[in-house]
């Protein structure tokens, strides 16, 4: 089989992706009759990328909120967070998240951090703790929050239910991991954020590669030949020259995490099942 | 002498169910059509309703066709031709993704889609029947065919628009951008102005609703397939285009390609798609 995977954006593509995206971001901002936009910003390429398109989208109608959890998020996250702000000439508050952690801690005492469930539970508390100070922001402003996610993390799932997922709009949610860092690249996103491993930033050393146990270069080809190029798991290991075994378990990923994607299915009773009968655009007049 | 139409094109967004809002901007389109001295101004697919829309096409049909009615006497009052995207409503119910061709005052013609999208993001037949007739326009400007999107996707249309005389086609469009659209779009048009040696113009939807980006980028294909007018991508634009109505007539002199089409051949082709179509 003779197949181009063209996950790498074109010169002229990365331009208009951007406008693109860039108006989307208006778009929503306008439909909504927002006064401001609200960008959780980590320090981390995807958020940094959001709130560089957001600034250009909104102007001085954005506010970054830098949301550290003192001895766990990377010392450098917060500086290259401070570093964008700079740059774009952003709004941005920073708010310690440690209080809040540890209040949810101390209610689950008997916390066993060896429990791999237990320890992942705790950790999901961080990003709906941000969430939660989010919507803070944005129900006080008249705000919209504007996600952070990309494409690569939608399809592996690899994010909390009703944190980091939990948003108004995802403007660069059909975007690889790996198109992410391209355009980054291309609308001047300091290169020691661009460059540097990618972290969830939930424990102390954490990065995403290593928890996903694949380089996100490889999960991107996998990923596009499955979605994008709709292939088989064995002809997607016969193109890339990966192992079936290794490309079930990003497939697995896929479709285990569907439910974070969707609204909760709703017990269809009527003729009129909210998430199954009634398709309504949310742009509505 | 030349015989040239000149051509306003309203790449416009329409705003989904807002109908008030998007009559609006297509009277708006009419008056900026009737300053530049166009023959007709053409609007994109389902412009006064708004692409996507969802089971709003179905609330709002009465209120689009009520709009209509005041869009049609605001060409009367601006002795101006204009082609509008809107569902219609037949007398058994039934709707359609049509194009309404309007002379100063009047509905002359209408064009019901006739390839409805039902892939991907796309879901028509949940609400519109397709059209089945391929009609030409006589206008004082010259014989018109419309196509509607998904129309200029198979060759079929376009081609029997040709045989009918028609002296150019207006395609109207509410065409969502993904990657390679806009050069896969490039390509159709081009090739069903060659195959058919006629000019083409091309008004796309502009803006974004939904996260969806109609991108715009109305063009102008002469009948040799040149690409001569491109307007803005993703953003509102307006412009008049001469079309030159007489170079297809040139170029068929030596052309013989419209000319030597073969009813054997064409005959073939149903009996090939019967066959087709028993297996499928």
């Amino acid at each position: 089989m003779d197949i181009n995977i063209e996950i790498y954006l074109k010169e002229e593509e990365l331009k208009l992706y951007k406008d693109i995206i860039v108006n989307s971001i208006r778009a929503r901002f306008e439909s909504v009759k927002a006064s401001i936009g609200i960008v959780a910003l980590s320090g981390g390429v995807d958020s940094s990328l959001v709130a560089a398109l957001s600034k250009e989208a909104l102007g001085d109608k954005l506010l970054c909120l830098i949301m550290p959890e003192e001895n766990v998020s990377p010392k450098e996250d917060i500086e290259h967070a401070l570093e964008l702000v700079k740059k774009f000439n952003i709004n941005y508050r920073i708010i310690n998240i440690n209080g809040a952690v540890d209040w949810f801690k101390k209610r689950f005492e008997e916390i066993d951090f060896e429990n791999k469930n237990e320890k992942l539970a705790v950790a999901n508390v961080k990003p709906r703790v941000r969430m939660i100070l989010n919507y803070l922001y944005a129900n006080a402003l008249n705000g919209i929050v504007i996600g952070t996610s990309n494409k690569t993390e939608l399809l592996l799932g690899y994010g909390t239910k009703y944190g980091d997922i939990a948003v108004d709009f995802y403007p660069i949610g059909d975007l690889y991991k790996t198109q992410v860092w391209q355009l980054a690249d291309f609308v001047g996103i300091p290169t020691e954020i661009v460059r540097k491993k990618p972290s969830a930033g939930l424990w102390v050393g954490q990065t995403d590669e290593e928890e996903l146990g694949h380089t996100y270069y490889e999960i991107d080809r996998v990923l596009y030949c499955l979605v994008e190029l709709e292939l088989s798991v064995r002809e997607t290991s016969k193109i890339l020259n990966i192992s079936e075994e290794a490309i079930n378990d990003i497939y697995r990923r896929v479709i285990a995490s569907e439910h974070k994607r969707k609204i909760p299915i709703i017990t269809r009773l009527s003729r009129m099942c909210l998430d199954k009968d009634w398709k309504y655009p949310v742009d509505r007049h | 002498m030349d015989k040239i139409l000149k051509a306003g094109i309203a790449q416009i967004s329409s705003r989904l169910g807002d109908i008030e809002f998007n009559k609006r901007q297509i009277i708006k389109g009419l008056h900026l059509g009737k300053e530049n001295g166009a023959d007709i101004v053409v609007f994109p697919e389902l412009s006064l309703i708004g692409f996507g829309s969802g089971d709003i096409y179905l609330d709002k049909v009465e209120e689009n066709l009520e709009a209509l009615k005041e869009i049609i006497e605001e060409t009367k009052k601006l002795n101006l031709w204009a082609i509008v995207g809107y569902v219609d409503k037949d007398e058994r119910g039934f709707f359609y993704n049509t194009a309404a061709l309007i002379g100063a005052g009047e509905i002359k013609g209408k064009f019901a889609k006739t390839q409805l999208t039902n892939y991907r993001l796309f879901d028509e037949k949940r609400y519109f029947k397709p059209g089945s007739t391929l009609p030409v326009f006589p206008t004082p400007f010259g014989k018109i065919g419309i196509l509607i999107c998904e129309d200029v996707w198979f060759p079929e249309a376009a081609r029997a628009l040709t045989f009918r005389g028609a002296e150019v086609i207006f395609v109207l469009s509410a065409s969502p951008f993904d990657r390679g659209k806009i050069e896969i779009w490039d390509d159709f048009l081009k090739v069903r102005a060659l195959d058919n040696i006629i000019p083409l113009v091309f008004v796309n939807m502009s803006g974004i609703q939904d996260g969806v980006t109609y991108w715009g980028g109305s063009a102008y294909y002469s009948a040799s397939g040149k690409l001569i007018k491109r307007l803005k991508l993703l953003v509102d634009d307006f412009e008049v285009i001469p079309v030159d109505l007489e170079e297809p007539k040139r170029l068929r002199r030596r052309d013989i390609r419209v000319r030597e089409v073969r009813r054997e051949i064409l005959e073939e082709i149903l009996r090939a798609y019967e066959e087709m179509s028993k297996w499928i």
